[in-house]
């Protein structure tokens, strides 16, 4: 399986792989990782004659604090969220689930861009947009837009990127302090895409209530999803048996999962329910721990 | 028509200047245009690891890289490691523990080991089969390997001690 | 007085370092892809992407004009080269079917080669096969086995009867009276599902033509190039000294490099067409596509025990899904016979009748794949008797102890023929047992399961023949021989020693293994003995390596040939030291007169003989040299029994194997390493079977299982440690030896599907379809929590 042929150009810099973009339509693609990429040119299910290397643009792989939330550069290899201490400290639950993410050698290439650009349906970085509410900055040849990760799944492996847009950067909005996290995923392998995960984080208030609650899933849906009613059944109350198994519920009903060669839409339905709990269980009992 | 490009690649320390088409995987770069067949294809889609070589000090698939992308970048195989008479000590380990059979898994399993010893303590069985797991051996059952890199770890640990 | 062999200990059952390995470990085996060779061109194929079509019209006219292509051949071009080949046997109801380099008129499988595309790069080949036009006109496609038996089902091959080009029956005894006698009878359908190979190394082949010599030398990742030496000197017409099939290093087999392929077939004759080299390497997409499948069996079967749980008779009906074609040389015999044939099993049963067929169905081609029919069969038998059990409430572990075959019984005649010769299956099950701390490991799933854990125990005890003799065929009636293996051992001038045999090691560490007992029965040091292997010319005949021959026939024929050789060298260090060959040993290189120190080295006995003239009298000169077959005739019974405790996750249904152990009894042991990782990736490909692997095709026959992202291989994290146990009884053949490489697959899939049942059991399911993903357990689980609600 080798690619068909296509012409190579490398971009230094954000501007120079947006005006690439745009001269050649749709027949370009950008490289960045190439991890999903690259198979697809082998098998020839992609024939761009124009592929944009992004690798050696400066400054595109940083992740810093800003504040109120951490800013990390699209370019920022899945390996450095996993390993990177401001992850650690800010968005434990990323951590952990980065290392459900394949196995080292693509982690080591592959991009946070990517992955987002890219939208596997059954992916762990599109999820854990979609749960922290991460704003996306798009480049163009017209400048620069943010978009919010609620809205930038359209479909499997689409996405609101024009032809000539490329994601720039991604920021993670902070949780409130206390917060607990919670990550479930069962997949036939260790590091194979999800059959189904659920990551959850959750907040109390002084009176051990939840404050703020956050549920979202892949694997069911040609999109991930977040639970929102879900969320609101949680709201308010301490999280107990009952609160769980209403959970469950409204997760397996706001699940839209398909079947394929893996798994039914069946069992992934019943597997996303019970990962929810199991997140939702987690990330009460870290909140607990984090608060006095 | 693709324009061939010009690259200069460092391979296990030597400096290679070559012209490539876009589309040359890197390990076909090196199997057949170096003739470095150290590094073996197995699924060109990222799957088996049979690929894996060391890029910039990273692990990484060898059939996910075009050889055009590589310029200037420094690219360690297994031919590297040891020589038929003095094995490194990781080659040794696996000589020693029986941890190959037909052998065409094994520069892969062996590149991915020397960036798992690099980045991860493998302070326990369950977290080596984890870091080996992009690696497929479909001859040894996984457990002689295990044991090499445990070897390798110990022994390590009391070097480092 | 000291024997100076005690000086230098036996390297047999020593765990001696490999010799293949400083070259494997540096990244310099010399696998095809590796070979460089001048001036070689690449091909693609391109593949039928229809399950059954009569191919009408192919228009190569652009591929023809790409860059580099120097030519394109479909099967009119190649017509006049060859003589097809076709996979004979004297069985009756068998039905063979040719193979020829390409498809000629029609295709029966997505995949099979219709046109080769020959150019200077595999790059440039894959360009060109994009721009070819075939017109198929699709003929009617039935892919369930089942359908495709009935009698009005669409025919796969148009001079055949019917779809199924196999049938045998084995029985002894009246079994459905012995079934309406029983005092309990426990049955089941049982399905497993197909499988490929996947050798890490996908298949790859380079043919070279010599004009001068008008020679052809293929280098092929196979198992069997005597065999293919064989069948292409008819094939290509040509004789053994212009023809040589070379296995270089081969990155696995596992049975899936032991057939011989269309695309060989097309690599020689595009070869001696063009008058250059020509090399095909698969892709990985090819090798799940179109390498030989196996173990797509469906097998009902029912078990008749009496009150103390004696099994009393045994009937079963198989079915083998063998795909478009009867693989050449093995026939579509090879696996669905097994299945019947193995089914009794280790245990004392006068009263059975297994009826096997095997249908053609449009899909790659069955072949041989590690295990071959024996873990199906183990698969079944072992469900059954586990189920018998648990009618009668007796533990699996007792009902195995009342049935297996006793020491004092062998040999034993088994109902359907074969013959175990003595293998210990009771002392395996005991320490099996004692191994795995059968008991506590008991009295742990009832605290698990009194804490709502799903744990389950199972044990698999399986036997098979292996080192198989001329007495019987690894499939029947073929007209191959694959019981005798020749050595051809000798001292060249240097006094190195040459060692060469018709075997093709793949991994299984026979340059390192038959270097051991060369050594210790010629005397050499084991540093100047080499191992040829994996090459048509280097004997007189050869077959390769499969069916767990290599070591007991090749290590038979290395002891006969060494220990000959060793009687001429003792005869010229008889004269040399002036000594009684009665009081000469030979051991590390060298001869000794007993209780003295004088000695001569081999490399000096080789210069008297060779190079010092009058150094040794005409009279007195020996041939440093000797051919010697080992045919064992019948082969020897190897044993063992596999326990694996398992977890369920009573939520996700995630599969966690708890503990495994194996018992095994595989004779006397050359290298302890290298039988442990035998087992271990047995086991590990059995584990693929049980819970991971499975081929799929849709209804139209197009394959959805097309990269490894969808044929699941077990990696590290999925498969436990072992615990492997080593029993000797002694086997009858020369050297002691056992083969063993196929072992860990029978039982492994038996031993998963007991523990899961058992896991299970509380719920009332059964576990009688392989692989039991988590998708199968959900679909079980759900049944039975639906059949408890009502």
């Amino acid at each position: 399986m080798k690619p068909p042929p296509f012409d190579y150009q490398r971009a230094d810099s954000v501007e120079m792989a947006v005006a690439a973009l745009a001269r050649a339509g749709s027949d370009a693609k950008i490289i960045a990782g190439g991890q999903s990429l690259v198979p697809m040119l082998n098998f020839r299910l992609l024939r761009p004659s124009l592929l944009i290397d992004i690798n050696r643009i400066a400054g595109l792989s940083f992740i810093e604090d800003d504040g109120d939330g951490l800013r990390i550069g699209a370019l920022a290899r899945h390996r450095h969220l996993e390993v990177s201490p401001l992850i650690a400290r800010f968005f434990p639950g990323v951590a952990e689930a980065m290392s459900h993410v394949a196995h080292l050698a693509i982690r080591n290439r592959g991009t946070i861009g990517g992955s987002l650009s890219h939208a596997d349906p059954a992916a762990e970085l599109p999820m854990l947009a979609m749960l922290l509410d991460a704003e996306l900055v798009i480049a163009s040849p017209r400048g620069r837009r943010t978009a919010q990760a609620g809205t930038f799944f359209l479909g499997a492996l689409t996405t609101d990127l024009a032809e000539d847009e490329l994601l720039t950067e991604v920021r993670l909005p902070k949780l409130p302090a206390g917060s607990g996290w919670g990550f479930a995923e069962v997949a036939r392998r260790h590091g194979d895409f999800a059959l189904a995960a659920v990551a959850a984080t959750l907040s109390c208030d002084g009176d051990g209530a939840v404050a703020t609650a956050r549920i979202a899933m892949t694997g069911v849906g040609d999109t991930p999803l977040r639970a929102r009613e879900a969320e609101a059944l949680l709201l308010g109350r301490a999280v107990g048996p009952s609160g769980l198994a209403a959970v469950a519920e409204a997760v397996r009903t706001a699940a839209a999962p398909a079947t394929d060669l893996h798994a039914s839409a069946d069992y992934r339905r019943h597997l996303v329910s019970v990962l929810a709990q199991r997140a939702v269980a987690a990330a009460w009992q870290r909140a607990q721990e984090a608060s006095p | 028509m693709s324009l061939a490009r010009p690259v200069k690649i460092t391979v296990n320390g030597t400096l290679y200047e070559r012209v490539v088409e876009p589309r040359l995987l890197l390990v076909d770069f090196l199997r057949h245009t170096l003739g470095l067949t150290g590094t073996h294809v197995g699924c060109e889609h990222g799957v088996c690891g049979a690929c894996t070589v060391i890029v910039d000090s990273d692990s990484m698939r060898a059939c996910l890289l075009f050889a055009v992308q590589l310029d200037g970048c420094h690219v360690e195989t297994v031919e590297g490691l040891g020589s038929l008479k003095v094995l490194s000590a990781l080659q040794e380990a696996f000589h020693e523990h029986h941890a190959l059979q037909c052998g065409f898994c094994t520069p892969g399993m062996l590149m991915t080991t020397v960036d798992l010893l690099r980045k991860r303590p493998l302070a326990s069985d369950a977290e080596i089969r984890d870091g080996l797991s992009g690696n497929l051996c479909r001859c040894t059952g996984y457990q002689h390997i295990v044991d090499a890199v445990r070897a390798v770890v110990a022994k390590q640990r009391e070097t480092d001690a | 007085m000291t024997d100076a062999s005690q000086l230098h200990p036996k390297l047999v059952g020593q765990p001696i370092k490999r010799r293949e390995d400083p070259r494997l470990l540096t990244g310099r085996g010399t696998f095809v892809d590796d070979r460089p060779v001048a001036h070689a061109l690449h091909v693609a194929f391109r593949r039928s992407d229809h399950a059954h079509a009569r191919i009408t019209a192919i228009d190569t006219t652009q591929a023809r004009t790409m860059p580099g292509v120097v030519a394109v051949l479909t099967a009119k071009d190649l017509a006049e080269h060859y003589q097809p080949l076709k996979a004979t046997s004297r069985m009756a109801n068998y039905h063979a079917t040719p193979l020829t380099p390409l498809a000629r008129d029609t295709v029966r499988y997505v995949g099979e080669p219709v046109v080769g595309v020959v150019a200077e790069s595999r790059y440039l080949a894959e360009d060109a096969v994009e721009t070819i036009a075939i017109d198929f006109e699709p003929l009617p496609v039935e892919t369930d086995p089942e359908a495709a038996a009935e009698p009005n089902a669409p025919r796969l091959h148009e001079d055949a009867e019917s779809n199924v080009i196999v049938a045998r029956e084995f029985k002894r005894g009246d079994v459905d009276a012995a079934l309406a006698d029983a005092y309990v009878t426990v049955k089941g359908r049982f399905r497993v599902h197909r499988k490929t190979a996947v050798a890490i190394e996908p298949r790859a082949c380079l043919a070279e033509h010599d004009a001068g010599h008008e020679a052809l030398t293929l280098h092929s990742a196979t198992q069997i190039p005597g065999i293919l030496r064989d069948a292409f000197a008819q094939a290509l017409d040509l004789p053994g000294t212009r023809l040589r099939i070379v296995a270089p290093d081969v990155g696995g087999g596992f049975g899936g490099k032991a057939s011989l392929y269309a695309e060989e077939f097309f690599v020689c004759v595009a070869a001696r067409l063009l008058e250059r080299p020509v090399k095909w390497t698969s892709d990985r997409m090819e090798d799940l596509i179109a390498t030989s499948q196996a173990f797509d069996e469906i097998i009902e079967a029912e078990l008749g025990v009496d009150r103390a749980g004696c099994v009393q008779a045994l009937a079963a009906e198989a079915l083998g899904d063998i795909g478009a074609y009867s693989i050449y040389p093995w026939t579509a015999a090879l696996e669905p016979v097994q299945v019947v044939s193995f089914l009794p099993g280790p245990y004392r049963l006068a009263t059975y009748r297994g009826r096997t067929r095997g249908v053609a169905t449009p899909k790659a081609p069955t072949g041989p794949y590690r295990g071959v029919g024996r873990p199906i069969s183990t698969f079944v038998m072992e469900r059954l008797m586990d189920m018998a059990a648990r009618k009668l409430g007796l533990d699996p572990r007792e009902i195995r102890e009342r049935n297996l075959v006793n020491a004092e019984e062998f040999p034993y005649k088994v109902a359907s023929g074969l013959v175990w010769d003595k293998s210990g299956f009771r002392e395996c099950l005991d320490r099996a047992c004692q191994a795995i701390g059968y008991d506590a490991l008991r009295a742990r799933q009832a605290a698990l399961r009194a804490k709502g854990g799903w744990f389950g125990i199972g044990i698999a005890s399986y036997a098979e023949l292996t080192g198989i003799g001329s007495r019987i065929s690894v499939a029947p009636g073929m007209p191959l021989n694959t019981g005798t293996e020749t050595a051809n051992i000798r001292i060249d001038s240097t006094g190195a020693v040459t060692a060469s045999f018709g075997i093709a090691a793949h991994g299984q560490g026979l340059e390192t293994t038959l270097a051991q007992i060369v050594a210790d029965h010629l005397g050499a040091q084991i540093g100047d003995i080499r191992i040829v292997h994996g090459d048509s010319a280097a004997v007189a005949s050869g077959s390769g390596s499969y069916a767990s021959r290599s070591l007991v026939l090749a290590g038979g024929a290395a002891i006969r040939a060494a220990e000959a050789v060793r009687e001429k060298v003792l005869a010229v260090a008889s004269h040399l030291l002036e000594a009684e060959a009665a009081d000469l040993v030979a051991a590390g290189g060298k001869v000794s007169v007993a209780g003295t120190d004088r000695s001569v080295t081999f490399r000096e006995i080789a210069r008297a003989v060779y190079l010092e003239m009058g150094r040794v009298p005409p009279q007195a000169r020996e041939e440093l040299a000797a051919v010697k077959s080992y045919d064992p005739v019948f082969g020897t019974t190897t044993s063992a029994t596999h326990i694996a405790a398992v977890e369920i996750d009573p939520h996700t249904y995630e599969v966690r194997i708890d503990r495994y152990v194996v018992a095994e009894d595989c004779g006397r042991v050359v290298n302890p390493k290298i039988v442990d990782g035998q087992v271990h990736g047995g086991v590990a490909q059995g584990i693929g079977a049980a819970l991971y692997e499975e081929v799929r095709y849709d209804a139209e026959g197009q394959i959805q299982t097309a990269s490894l992202v969808d044929y699941l291989v077990p990696a590290a994290s999925e498969i436990p440690p072992m615990d492997v146990q080593h029993l000797d009884s002694q086997s009858p053949s020369l050297g002691g030896y056992r083969g063993m490489g196929e072992g860990g697959t029978i039982g492994a899939p038996a031993a998963i599907a007991n523990a899961l049942a058992d896991a299970l059991a509380p719920l009332g399911i059964e576990i009688n379809e392989l692989p039991a993903t988590p998708e199968r357990l959900f679909r079980l689980i759900e049944q039975a929590k639906a059949r408890s609600e009502t």
